[in-house]
């Protein structure tokens, strides 16, 4: 493309300012905590003694076997849990398909640590299914026991990534690909391996890659299952300790970091040059497959089993909220409402203030998205992938290496006309929310980018009108199914981030529900109420996911007539 | 003591002051008060709420951080402090905060508070914090748990290192929880330093799990994970009013200990912060403790009239004999959470491996005595029970200080890393356990 | 790549076998439907071994419906599909041992160009040793051995089809189907894809369906070709046949221009006449019923120019009309003649002396009677 000067100098101020937002709230808070890192503990001076010490420690070895034990175990549960929901509803005509696909996205909604709540009572030692076992078989699983107690709840939890992503990749797989192999005499699990597999591996990589990165990083859910030994919680133990200044726990983040950003770096490698979905269109069209009544007996079987294990915590978390007392019991001695009268009379605040907060978050993030998308794609600025690479590494920064960051750099920045700590003022809780979820948003909006043709744009600028106005006025319109794809995700997702707001709070009063959820859920009393408000929240967030879907659906709907017609008008 | 009596005269006579003035408006004391507390919502709501109606305007901001975030807290925005109470358990963590210069000193008005509760003063001697209400800990159990797998009921704390306890018991790590810290530490002083950890390692290769909270143990005897915690007395009376089928009960080597409230330094709202302090220790402030989801007990004597069915630590109903040297806990504060977690938390496993072999073990040699195997089991015990440092050095200043630096400028320079000695630790504890386990496991070969 | 060098007729190849396992494929009172959408509503055809046959049509008339019913895909269908002896219609796509090269190719991107011919050998569970040499000589076949490495996304449109076609073959199906395998390429290449087609199938005497929408195509290539309009057989025969003696309307018009007059079929004495718009009126055959009916001849039939009188000799229809249109196409002038309110298309050859006659101009012209064709649909 031909640049226009003012066009190139609009590109070189809007790519600082979004440079400028990721310096100030990314790099330099990450890099205020992981220098303690490179302190000698004795003198301040730099020094890489603190990565011998971990390397010789066998704690630490251990705890770095057990993450990367658990981060691989648990995309492999994840895998087993989402291949078949992507498979029979996007490549077979399955009833309900939408239904399982939005049941299937449910659990990235509930915070982790309150699943993990609900799966102890259904899975743990003493929970639901053990004791029937034991009554009735006289045998008891150990689902929840230490490492394999992580893997259960991380795999429920976050194996809606598979699931989207796979689903992407194999609704875009031409029927005839599939067709062809049958013809030859392929079907069933063959069929699977050797053919529609293979062909969705970028988005089962892309996905398998995100799992394994939030797993590795997760802190939360080994913390409530009280496993210590793997490398998230040995940072947050050791960081959060009483007056210590221990280098170990910051030692600990910068490997949480580099690692995380080297899965990315290996999936982004391993799928590179490898996206074969638009490469057979046409002729057999995207239409799905029958299934015979065998098959489609089977598809149900394993389909249902998998949303009863899925939404487990969500069952629990149900019983939890109506029940009254539930201790070692299969389930819970008598049901009432009266937890939802208690949530109702004192914790809207924390709904209010959650909509606030991912919403504003999910807002700013596809805003940068869209931006840095833009600045990526269709402009020759010098050096604009450090924004795609920044954008995207957020990702890999633990919550609480954020959280912790924001305290030591904004603590002394006093925030004009408000007179507060620019680190206690809500805002913050927004502004980190922002950079947690813009890698989500960033790779929608670079996705429906990538779908707009450029001719489209050429045109509008040969019409005369100038850049920005073409990106207002036709880039952002045909971008809209996927910028609001992005604004899903992120907004759902930050609605139950916990890590990096419980460093954040600053008053009750700005607590966002995740936050209000683990403060009820801190007293003997408050796990009924804490339930309830659970229960509120995966409503609240799943209804508007669901109607922002439909709203996606139907302008995705809208977009692929429009981009036909684009394709049409570029060949 | 010549010096808290003088301070006994004052205090005495300042309330006396205060009490013909009229109660402060709103207006006098500000509108606002930011209050950092480790208590559960079912505590500071009913504390939020009576403050606030007895100043109309007011406004409390209620921060829950679990005490060691709390701490961190504090410190981390200290240079731009908006914090005005902390509000918590532990005395530990006051005592870091106040080491840290982060506390500010205030005199109570409110009279009628006696000096101590059992063995243990109420208010901080320097004056920076004050208890107002006391805790002992204890053990609190589920009922139906128990039962169903048929374990007794325990009464002490040797109780929890028989056999019969492997598996069902639950505990927070010391390093995670201001309070277990204190229980850890009232054992260490209770029985000796020696005997003190060899009980704990007992306890310990029983446990089912060392929770990351302390809220994560009466959690867990709730919903029935584990069948018996060791909690603050609290949480078990919290839960029982709550209707959870548990009990609690006081071991007689237990202390009582003031949950403390204090003047976060440079508070911006002091005033406020000096209204709530004299509102908690009031006798109406006291009595709200006996609400039955906060269930604490109080450091007013009177109150217990109100509530016969709480034990009267005043009376001597609480069998709280150890007396509880503050000096000495707050020495060696963080080298025993390091060395709980090095020994207990991170090795739970190894721990409960050879605990396991050693109880298989003894229950063979009771049913066939034999004299050599017996020697090995008690080995067996010896090297679980061994320890990497003597209390001598827990108590050297500069060993502990290892554990506990902070190098206040960049001049600053402090010798050794913490890192390695958990290391040096660690390769002790881990081969004693393993040799420990093939002792117990030749033993049983012997007698079988 | 040179499209044009690389995709010259294919050197001889030995080893794919050919002719001796031709099969007949016999289609029985065939009905498919997608939910209440009645697609095929009953076909029957019968299809001979070794024939190159045409499935014609335009978009939505079945034909591809009816194809991958062949090949047991979509909806089950009601009626039978025998191939030789077999009746296939209840099985599975994978048991028919039908070869189908799909309209996009579908070529498997994730494997080279030798893994996507193997694929189906693979499958059957050939011996390695053996697929190694029977892939080897499907791609010579195809005139792409060197290409055995490539990635289907490194090779050109023809060369892709080739490779599909390889891939079909190489399995030694019992029918050869082929989904509108031209309509992807370009327009030379087109012409020449389609003869080598014709050469390959005559070589290897497959029993081969073509699904096309292109009438050339169909003509070109096919023995016999069957014209589907709205899920239904028009009618099935030779291009010739067809070209020249339409069943109907609609296939007389979907085989080329003509032009079509309305009117009807009246009693002249003991003859029959044919009354149409414009002044069109000509003895038609004794055999035809009087009603409402459509001349139809086709614009090369009709001749300008002549003297006058000439229209008027018998077996001719003469006329006289304006040019108002004249459309070049190289080998013909395409004219718009206006008769009586009608525009008749006229094509005159062109020849290089012989001007094109300029739009206004008044010429007369005449049609052989006996080549009109009376249609009564």
């Amino acid at each position: 493309m031909n640049f226009s000067g003012r066009g190139q100098w609009g590109a070189l101020g809007t790519g600082g300012f979004v440079l400028l937002v990721l310096l100030v709230f990314l790099v330099i808070p990450v890099a205020k905590v992981i220098y303690v890192a490179f302190q000698h503990p004795d003198t301040g001076a730099f020094t890489l003694v603190n990565f011998i010490d971990f390397f010789n420690t066998s704690l630490f070895r251990e705890s770095f076997y057990n993450s990367l034990y658990v981060a691989a175990m648990s995309v492999v549960v994840a895998s087993l849990i989402a291949i078949p929901l992507a498979y029979f509803t996007t490549r077979f005509r399955f009833g309900a398909a939408a239904l399982i696909q939005t049941l299937g996205v449910i659990p990235l909604i509930m915070p982790p640590f309150v699943g993990a709540v609900a799966m102890q009572m259904i899975f743990g030692a003493n929970g639901t299914i053990n004791l029937l076992l034991d009554e009735y078989f006289g045998f008891t699983l150990p689902f929840m026991e230490g490492l394999n107690g992580v893997i259960l709840v991380e795999a429920i939890h976050y194996f809606p990534f598979i699931l989207i992503n796979l689903s992407a990749s194999l609704a875009n797989i031409d029927r005839s690909v599939e067709e062809s192999a049958q013809n030859l005499g392929s079907y069933g699990f063959r069929l699977f391996r050797r053919i529609v597999f293979p062909l969705a591996m970028p988005g089962y990589a892309a996905g398998a890659a995100l799992v394994f990165l939030k797993v590795f990083d997760d802190l939360g859910t080994p913390l409530l299952l009280n496993v210590n030994n793997m490398l998230a919680p040995q940072a947050y133990l050791r960081i959060s300790s009483i007056g210590i200044t221990d280098p170990m726990g910051y030692v600990i983040s910068v490997i949480l970091v580099g690692f995380s950003l080297f899965s990315l770096w290996v999936s982004y490698f391993v799928t590179r040059g490898k996206d074969y979905a638009s490469l057979e269109k046409g002729g057999g069209g995207l239409g799905k497959r029958e299934l015979g009544p065998w098959g489609r007996l089977g598809a149900w079987a394993v389909v249902l089993l998998i949303l009863l294990i899925v939404l487990s915590p969500h069952i629990g978390l149900l019983l939890l909220s109506f029940g009254t007392i539930w201790s070692f019991s299969v389930l819970p001695d008598a049901y009432t409402l009266e937890h939802y009268r208690e949530v109702f009379s004192t914790a809207m605040p924390y709904i209010t203030n959650t909509l606030i907060y991912a919403g504003l978050a999910a807002l700013l993030d596809v805003v940068l998205a869209t931006a840095i998308a833009y600045i990526v794609w269709r402009t020759g600025l010098p050096g604009r992938q450090i924004l795609d690479y920044l954008g995207t590494a957020a990702v890999a920064v633990p919550g609480v290496v954020l959280g912790i960051g924001y305290l030591r750099v904004f603590h002394d920045f006093q925030v004009p006309l408000v007179d507060e700590p620019l680190a206690s003022w809500w805002v913050i809780i927004v502004v980190a929310l922002m950079i947690r979820r813009l890698p989500y948003a960033l790779r929608a909006c670079t996705a429906a980018l990538q779908q707009v043709s450029v001719t489209l744009e050429e045109a509008a600028l040969n019409l005369g009108a100038g850049r920005f106005r073409t990106v207002r006025r036709i880039v952002v319109p045909l971008m809209a199914g996927g910028i609001m794809a992005g604004f899903v995700t992120s907004f759902a997702t930050a609605a139950v981030e916990l890590s990096a707001t419980i460093m954040l709070v600053a008053a009750e009063s700005d607590a966002p529900v995740a936050y209000g959820i683990y403060v009820y859920m801190q007293t003997a009393a408050g796990r009924g109420p804490g339930a309830a408000l659970g229960v509120l929240a995966v409503l609240l967030v799943g209804v508007a996911t669901y109607f922002s879907h439909r709203f996606v659906e139907r302008s995705r709907e809208v977009a692929e007539a429009d981009r036909r017609l684009a394709v049409a008008q570029g060949a | 003591m010549s010096v808290r009596g003088m301070r006994w005269v004052v205090l005495a006579a300042l309330g006396f002051a205060q009490a013909w003035s009229a109660p402060l408006s709103a207006q006098e004391i500000g509108d606002k008060l930011v209050v950092v507390t480790s208590f559960p919502k079912d505590l500071t709501n009913v504390f939020k709420q009576a403050f606030e109606s007895k100043y109309p305007g007011m406004t409390v901001e209620m921060l829950k951080k679990k005490t060691t975030a709390g701490v961190k807290y504090i410190q981390e925005t200290a240079s731009n402090n908006t914090s005005d109470i902390f509000w918590a358990s532990a005395p530990d963590a006051f005592e870091v905060l106040k080491g840290d210069g982060l506390l500010a000193k205030y005199e109570v008005r409110a009279t009628g508070i006696p000096e101590k509760v059992g063995v243990f003063p109420i208010n901080d001697p320097d004056g920076y914090y004050k208890g107002f209400a006391a805790s002992g800990y204890g053990f609190m159990w589920n009922t139906r748990y128990l039962k169903a797998k048929k374990v007794p009921e325990p009464a002490e704390w040797e109780d929890l290192a028989e056999a019969v306890y492997f598996g069902h018991v639950g505990m927070s790590a010391p390093s995670r929880s201001g309070t277990t810290h204190l229980t850890v530490e009232t054992v260490l002083q209770g029985l000796g330093w020696e005997q003190g950890w060899a009980l704990w390692k007992r306890i310990g290769g029983n446990l089912k799990t060392v929770t990351e909270r302390s809220f994560g143990v009466p959690s867990g005897v709730n919903s029935g994970q584990f069948g018996v915690g060791i909690v603050i007395d609290f949480f078990g009376f919290s839960s029982k009013a709550s209707g959870y089928p548990v009990e609690f009960r006081y071991p007689s080597t237990t202390t009582l200990v003031p949950a403390n409230i204090a003047i976060v330094a440079n508070a911006p709202h002091p005033e406020a912060a000096a209204a709530f302090i004299e509102f908690v220790l009031s006798p109406e402030g006291q009595r709200l403790l006996l609400d039955p989801k906060i269930r604490r007990l109080p450091v007013r004597p009177e109150i217990y009239a109100e509530a016969p069915d709480l034990p009267n630590p005043f009376e001597g109903e609480i069998g709280a004999t150890v007396a509880f040297d503050v000096k000495k806990s707050k020495a060696r504060y963080n080298l025993v959470n390091s060395l709980f977690d090095v020994m207990i938390t991170y090795r739970l496993d190894d721990l409960q491996a050879a605990t396991k072999a050693l109880h298989e073990a003894e229950a063979a040699l009771a049913a066939e005595p034999d004299e050599e195997a017996a020697k090995l089991v008690a080995r067996g015990w010896e090297l679980v029970a061994a320890l990497p440092i003597d209390e001598a050095k827990s108590l050297d200043p500069d060993f502990a200080g290892i554990f506990k630096k902070r190098r206040k400028k960049a001049t600053d320079v402090v010798t050794g890393r913490q890192a390695e000695v958990e290391q040096e630790w660690d390769d002790f504890v881990r081969a004693n356990y393993a040799e420990a386990r093939e002792l117990a496991e030749k033993a049983l070969a012997m007698v079988r | 790549m040179n499209e044009h060098a690389s995709s010259t007729a294919p050197p001889p190849a030995r080893g794919v076998r050919t002719g001796p396992r031709a099969e007949r494929l016999v289609i029985e009172g065939l009905r498919l439907s997608f939910g209440d959408n009645e697609v095929l509503k009953g076909v029957d055809l019968t299809i001979e071994p070794g024939e190159f046959f045409a499935f014609l049509g335009p978009s939505g008339s079945g034909k591809s419906t009816l194809l991958r019913a062949i090949a047991g895909f979509g909806p089950r269908p009601a009626g039978r599909i025998l191939i030789g002896e077999e009746e296939v219609t209840a099985k599975p796509p994978w048991l028919r041992n039908v070869g189908m090269v799909f309209q996009s190719y579908a070529l498997w991107p994730h494997m080279t160009v030798a893994k996507n011919v193997a694929f189906g050998l693979e499958e059957r569970g050939v011996p390695k040793s053996e697929i190694a040499v029977r892939v080897r000589r499907a791609l010579e076949l195809v005139g792409l051995a060197e290409f055995a490495d490539r990635r289907p996304s490194q090779l050109s449109g023809g060369q892709q089809q080739r490779v599909a076609l390889a891939r079909t073959l190489v399995v030694e199906p019992r029918v050869l189907l082929l989904d509108e395998p031209l309509s992807n390429l370009d327009a030379n290449l087109r012409v020449q894809v389609r003869r080598e087609l014709k050469q390959l199938q005559r070589r290897l005497g497959i029993t081969t369906i073509f699904v096309t929408h292109d009438q050339e195509e169909a003509n070109t290539t096919s023995d016999r070709m069957a014209v589907l309009e709205e899920g239904v057989i028009q009618q099935v025969g030779a291009p010739v046949e067809l070209y020249d003696r339409p069943a109907n309307l609609f296939v007389a018009t979907f085989l080329g221009s003509a032009n079509l007059i309305e009117g009807e079929v009246i009693a002249d004495g003991g003859a029959r006449l044919f009354s149409g718009r414009g002044g069109f009126r000509f003895p038609v055959a004794d055999e035809e019923e009087e009603g409402r009916a459509h001349a139809l001849f086709r614009p090369q039939t009709v001749h300008l120019g002549g003297p006058p009188g000439s229209a008027e000799e018998p077996g001719f229809f003469g006329f006289s009309g304006r040019v108002v249109r004249a459309e070049f196409l190289g080998m013909l002038v395409r004219y718009g003649i206006e008769v009586g309110g009608l525009e008749l298309l006229v094509d005159e050859p062109h020849e290089p002396d012989r001007p094109i006659l300029p739009e206004g101009s008044e010429v007369t012209g005449r049609i052989a009677t006996r080549r009109i064709r009376i249609l009564r649909a």
